[in-house]
C-alpha cells in the first residue's frame, strides 16, 4: 500500500514538472502583490482611529450637566467633589431609577435637570415627592407650572454685575455671590400662593432687580424645593467662579445621599399602537439577514468570471455610401436645387444618348434632337426638361425630376415599340 | 476560489431551522450564526479537499488552417498530474470570432490519467484566431466551493478566405479549354502558337490545312493552335483605406481576394505564371513563383492575415514593386477602388508608367446602392439622394474614362459579379492573344 502510494507520489512529482504554467497567481503571490495596499489601508484605519479618539477626548459634546461629562458644560466637577466629601451620588436616567435610589435613603437630595422637557405633569409631581430636598436646575415653563405654581420667569439678568445673596438661606449666604447673567425667576403673588400650596414659605435669593431672583426656595414642612435658574452654577466650566461652586455644594451636599437625575427618552410615555418590531415574529430579522447573505453568495456564484476576458482586434469596416448620403444632405441643407437637378440631368442625358445609339461625344443639341424625334415631343419641351427649366422651389425640383423620369421612360417605350415593330415586319 | 449554486442553496436552506426553532429573536440569531458557520465550515472542507487546478498538463491538437465558413474540431488533452481526482469545469479561452460558443466542458480526471475535451469551432472572421489560456474550475467532493486557475496553453488557427467564387471556376475552365485546339483563323493572332497537326474533319477551315504535312502523310492534315502559355500575370491588391469600405455586407478587400483567387486559379490552369502582391505603404503579402495548387494555398495563406488599414495608398511605389516582380511584359491586374477623381489622382499619376510596358486592368467593386437610389425619387430627400448618387456615378465614369485614356482597361461589378467579370475579361484577352 505504502509502496503504491510512494510510486503515485513520485509519478505526480515527475508529472508536475511539466504542468501547464499558471497565469493565476497563488494565494501567497496575490498577498505579496497586495501587501503594500493592505498595509497602507491598515495604517490609514489606525491613524484615523487614533486621531478620532484624540479629537473626541478633547471636546466631546456629552449631555450637559451629566455626572460623567468632563466637558465645560458637564456636571462632573460638582459630583466628584461631593463624592470626595462622602456624599453617595447615584446617577439616574429614568424616573424608576431615581425613585429606587431615593427610596434607599430617608434623607436624600434630588438634583433634577430636564433639558429636553421629557417629563409630563404627573411625572414632575412624582419627582417633587421623591426626596426631602429637591434642587431643580434651570426649570422650564412646564416644570415651574407644575412644581411651583405662581413662579414666573423674570427675564435674563444683565451681564454687568454679579449677584449677591441678600437672603438668609444658609447655602446662599455661604456662597455670597453668583456669576453675572443667567436666567431669573419671580416670587409668586401672595394670593396665588395660598391657593396652590398653603403653608409654604418662599425665599428669594440673589435678587436681580424688578423682583427677580436667581434662586428661589420653597419650604413646606420638611420638604424643600430649590429652583436655580442659571444652570452655570453646576457646570464644570463656571463652578469655580464667584460663589457658584459653593452654592452648588451647599445645596446638594446637605444629606448623605444625592440622586443625580437627568430624564432621558425612556421617561417619555409611549402612546399609540405597539411598534412593528414588537408585532413581527422573532425569526423575521434573522431571515432577512440570511436572505441578504444568500443574495451576496448568489452574486459571487453567478458573477465570478470564468477566466480572463479575451481581447480581439477588430478590423476597420466603413459602410459604403456615406459620402453619397453626406452629399445628399449637403444639397438638401443648402437647397442647391439647380445643382441637384443638373446632376440628375447629366445622368439622364448620358443614358438617353446611349439608348438612342449616339456616340459618347455627341453634343447636347444632338441628344435633344434625337430624343424629340424618337418620342414625338416638341424640341422645346425636351430642351426644357433636359436643360432649360430652373427649379425655384422644392416642389419644382420634384416635378422636374418626375418629368425627367417620364422622358426617359417615354424614350425607352418608343424605342421598344420601334424595335418590336421592326421585328414584326 | 468561487462558490457554486449548491452552496447558495445550502445557505438559503438555513431559513427552515431559523423559522422552526427561532420564534424569539435571540435563538433565531443564534441559529443564523450557527448555520452560517456550518455552511462556511463545509465549504472550507470542500475547498481543502478539491484537487488543485494547477496540477494539469495541457496539450492541444489543432488543424493549422480552416476555410472561413467551415467548422473545425479543437482538441484539448488534460492530464491530471496531482494526487486527487479532479471534478472540474474547463473553459478554453478562444477569441470570440473563433466561434467556440459557450465552451464549458465538465471533466472528471482520476489522478495520473488523461482526458480529451473537444470543442467545435465555427470561425466567422478571416485571419489568425488565437487562444491563450485554459481556465479550470475544480470542485470539491461536496460541490460547494471550487478552486479556479487559469493556465497558459497557447494555440492558433489560421482562418483562410472562403473563396466562394470557386463555383465560377468550372464554367470558366471549360471556356478556357474551348480555346485550345481551335483551328479557326479567327483566333490566330500574335498571342497564339502552334499546337499540333491532326486529320481534317468536315467543318474545319480549309485555310488551316497544312499542305506539306498533307503531302507527307497522304492524308489531309490541319494545323491547330492553342493560346500562348507562360505569360505573366501580376495581381496587385490595394489594402489602403478605401478597401475597408463595406459594400453589400462585404469589405471591398474581401471581394478583391475572391476575384484575385478566381483569376489566379484560372490563369495557373491556363499555364500562365501568377504573382500576387498586397500593398498599401508596404508589402502586406507577396506570393511569387508558385504554380498550380501550391499557388492557391500560398495565396489564401498570405491573404488570411491581411486587413485593410486606414492609411492612404502609396501609388508611387507601385511601378517599382511591379518591376521587382517581372521585367517582361505582363498582365497587371490592379484591384482597387474607383471613386472620386480626387481620390484617384495617385493611381492616375502612375498608371502611364505601367501601361508603357504592361497590359493593365483596373478592377473595382462598385456599389449597387447609387443605382437603386437613382430609381426612387418621390420625396424631396429622395430626389436629393438621387442627385448625389448620380453625381457619384458620374465621378466613377469620369475616373474610368481617365483610366481608359491612359491605356488601361476598367472592370467593375458588384461584389457578386466582379470575380466572374474579371475572369471573363482575362479569358477574352487570352482568346484574343493580347497577353
Amino acid at each position: 500500500m505504502t509502496a503504491t502510494m510512494r510510486t503515485r507520489r513520485e509519478r505526480a512529482a515527475e508529472g508536475s514538472q511539466n504542468n501547464a504554467p499558471s497565469v493565476t497567481l497563488t494565494l501567497r503571490a496575490t498577498g505579496r502583490k497586495w501587501l503594500f495596499w493592505l498595509t497602507a489601508g491598515l495604517c490609514a484605519i489606525v491613524v484615523s482611529l487614533i486621531s478620532a479618539m484624540i479629537v473626541t477626548g478633547a471636546d466631546s459634546q456629552g449631555l450637559s450637566l451629566a455626572a460623567d461629562n468632563p466637558a465645560p458644560g458637564g456636571g462632573m466637577a460638582v459630583v466628584e467633589v461631593l463624592r470626595q466629601q462622602g456624599v453617595t451620588v447615584t446617577v439616574a436616567r429614568t424616573l424608576g431609577e431615581a425613585r429606587a435610589a431615593a427610596a434607599d435613603s430617608h434623607d436624600s437630595t434630588l438634583f433634577f435637570y430636564d433639558e429636553e422637557g421629557y417629563l409630563g405633569d404627573q411625572q414632575l409631581h412624582a419627582v417633587a415627592q421623591l426626596a426631602t430636598r429637591t434642587v431643580v436646575a434651570d426649570p422650564d415653563f412646564q416644570a415651574l407650572r407644575t412644581l411651583a405654581p405662581g413662579v414666573r420667569f423674570g427675564g435674563v439678568a444683565l451681564e454687568e454685575d454679579s449677584a449677591e445673596a441678600r437672603c438668609d438661606l444658609p447655602a446662599a449666604a455661604n456662597a455670597g455671590t453668583l456669576s453675572p447673567g443667567g436666567g431669573t425667576l419671580t416670587l409668586p403673588d401672595a394670593s396665588a400662593d395660598v391657593s396652590s400650596a398653603p403653608g409654604a414659605t418662599w425665599t428669594g435669593c440673589f435678587p436681580r432687580g424688578n423682583d427677580a431672583f436667581s434662586v428661589i426656595e420653597r419650604a413646606e414642612g420638611r420638604q424643600t424645593l430649590t429652583l436655580v435658574a442659571p444652570k452655570e452654577v453646576f457646570t464644570n466650566g463656571s463652578a469655580s467662579t464667584y460663589g457658584n461652586g459653593a452654592l452648588a455644594l451647599n445645596l446638594l451636599g446637605v444629606g448623605d445621599s444625592l440622586v443625580w437625575y437627568l430624564p432621558s427618552l425612556e421617561d417619555v410615555a409611549s402612546t399609540g399602537p405597539p411598534p412593528l418590531g414588537e408585532l413581527t415574529p422573532g425569526w423575521v430579522t434573522p431571515t432577512l439577514l440570511l436572505l441578504s447573505i444568500v443574495v451576496v453568495a448568489a452574486a459571487v456564484w453567478r458573477g465570478r468570471r470564468f477566466g480572463p476576458l479575451v481581447a480581439e482586434n477588430l478590423p476597420v469596416i466603413v459602410p459604403a455610401g456615406e459620402t453619397m448620403e453626406g452629399r445628399a444632405r449637403l444639397y438638401a441643407r443648402s437647397s442647391s436645387r439647380l445643382r441637384a437637378l443638373d446632376a440628375l440631368r447629366i445622368g439622364a442625358v448620358q443614358r438617353l444618348a446611349r439608348a438612342t445609339g449616339l456616340s459618347r461625344a455627341a453634343s447636347l443639341d444632338q441628344v435633344v434632337q434625337t430624343v424629340a424625334e424618337v418620342t414625338g415631343w416638341t424640341t422645346s419641351d425636351v430642351r426644357s426638361v433636359l436643360v432649360d427649366a430652373v427649379p425655384t422651389t422644392d416642389r419644382d425640383l420634384i416635378a422636374s425630376s418626375d418629368r425627367l423620369q417620364h422622358l426617359e421612360r417615354a424614350t425607352a417605350d418608343a424605342l421598344n415599340s420601334f424595335s418590336q415593330g421592326r421585328m414584326d415586319t | 476560489m468561487t462558490v457554486t449554486g449548491r452552496f447558495v442553496a445550502l445557505v438559503a436552506l438555513g431559513v427552515v431551522p431559523i423559522v422552526v426553532i427561532g420564534a424569539m429573536p435571540g435563538p433565531a440569531a443564534v441559529v443564523l450564526v450557527i448555520w452560517l458557520l456550518l455552511a462556511v465550515a463545509l465549504g472550507s472542507v470542500d475547498l481543502v479537499l478539491a484537487a488543485s487546478p494547477r496540477n494539469l498538463k495541457i496539450s492541444r491538437v489543432l488543424p493549422s488552417r480552416v476555410r472561413l465558413g467551415e467548422a473545425v474540431d479543437s482538441e484539448l488533452y488534460l492530464t491530471n498530474t496531482g494526487l486527487r481526482r479532479m471534478r472540474g469545469l474547463v473553459r478554453d479561452g478562444w477569441q470570440p470570432s473563433a466561434g467556440a460558443g459557450d465552451n464549458r466542458t465538465s471533466v472528471l480526471i482520476p489522478p495520473g490519467e488523461r482526458r480529451r475535451v473537444t470543442i467545435e469551432l465555427h470561425p466567422f472572421r478571416r485571419g489568425e484566431r488565437r487562444v491563450g489560456e485554459v481556465t479550470v474550475r475544480s470542485f470539491g467532493p461536496l460541490g460547494l466551493w471550487a478552486r479556479q486557475a487559469t493556465l497558459s496553453a497557447p494555440g492558433h488557427i489560421r482562418v483562410l478566405p472562403p473563396f466562394n467564387a470557386r463555383r465560377h471556376l468550372p464554367s470558366r475552365l471549360a471556356r478556357l479549354k474551348e480555346l485550345d485546339g481551335r483551328t479557326s483563323v479567327m483566333v490566330r493572332g500574335q498571342g497564339t502558337e502552334f499546337d499540333s497537326l491532326r486529320e481534317y474533319v468536315q467543318g474545319d477551315d480549309v485555310r488551316s490545312i497544312d499542305w506539306r504535312a498533307t503531302a507527307r502523310r497522304n492524308d489531309v492534315m490541319v494545323r491547330t493552335w492553342r493560346p500562348e502559355r507562360d505569360r505573366r500575370v501580376v495581381i496587385l491588391i490595394d489594402t489602403g483605406r478605401t478597401s475597408a469600405v463595406r459594400i453589400d455586407r462585404e469589405p471591398r478587400l474581401d471581394t478583391a481576394f475572391e476575384a484575385s483567387l478566381l483569376l489566379a486559379a484560372l490563369a495557373t490552369r491556363a499555364g500562365d505564371r501568377v504573382d500576387f502582391l498586397a500593398w498599401d505603404r508596404r508589402v502586406r503579402g507577396r506570393v511569387q513563383g508558385a504554380q498550380g495548387a501550391e499557388l492557391l494555398s500560398r495565396m489564401v495563406d498570405a491573404m488570411a492575415a491581411i486587413d485593410a488599414e486606414l492609411i492612404e495608398m502609396d501609388w508611387t511605389g507601385v511601378p517599382a514593386q511591379v518591376r521587382s516582380i517581372t521585367n517582361q511584359q505582363a498582365l497587371v491586374v490592379i484591384l482597387t477602388s474607383i471613386d472620386a477623381p480626387g481620390a484617384s489622382t495617385g493611381l492616375l499619376s502612375v498608371l502611364s508608367q505601367l501601361t508603357q510596358r504592361h497590359r493593365v486592368i483596373v478592377a473595382s467593386v462598385t456599389d449597387p446602392l447609387p443605382l437603386r437610389a437613382i430609381e426612387s425619387r418621390t420625396t424631396r430627400t429622395e430626389v436629393y439622394r438621387a442627385a448625389a448618387a448620380e453625381r457619384s456615378l458620374l465621378d466613377v465614369s469620369r475616373v474610368s474614362a481617365a483610366i481608359r485614356r491612359l491605356g488601361a482597361e476598367v472592370v467593375t461589378g458588384s461584389p457578386a459579379e466582379l470575380p466572374p467579370t474579371l475572369a471573363d475579361r482575362y479569358i477574352a484577352l487570352k482568346a484574343a492573344g493580347q497577353l
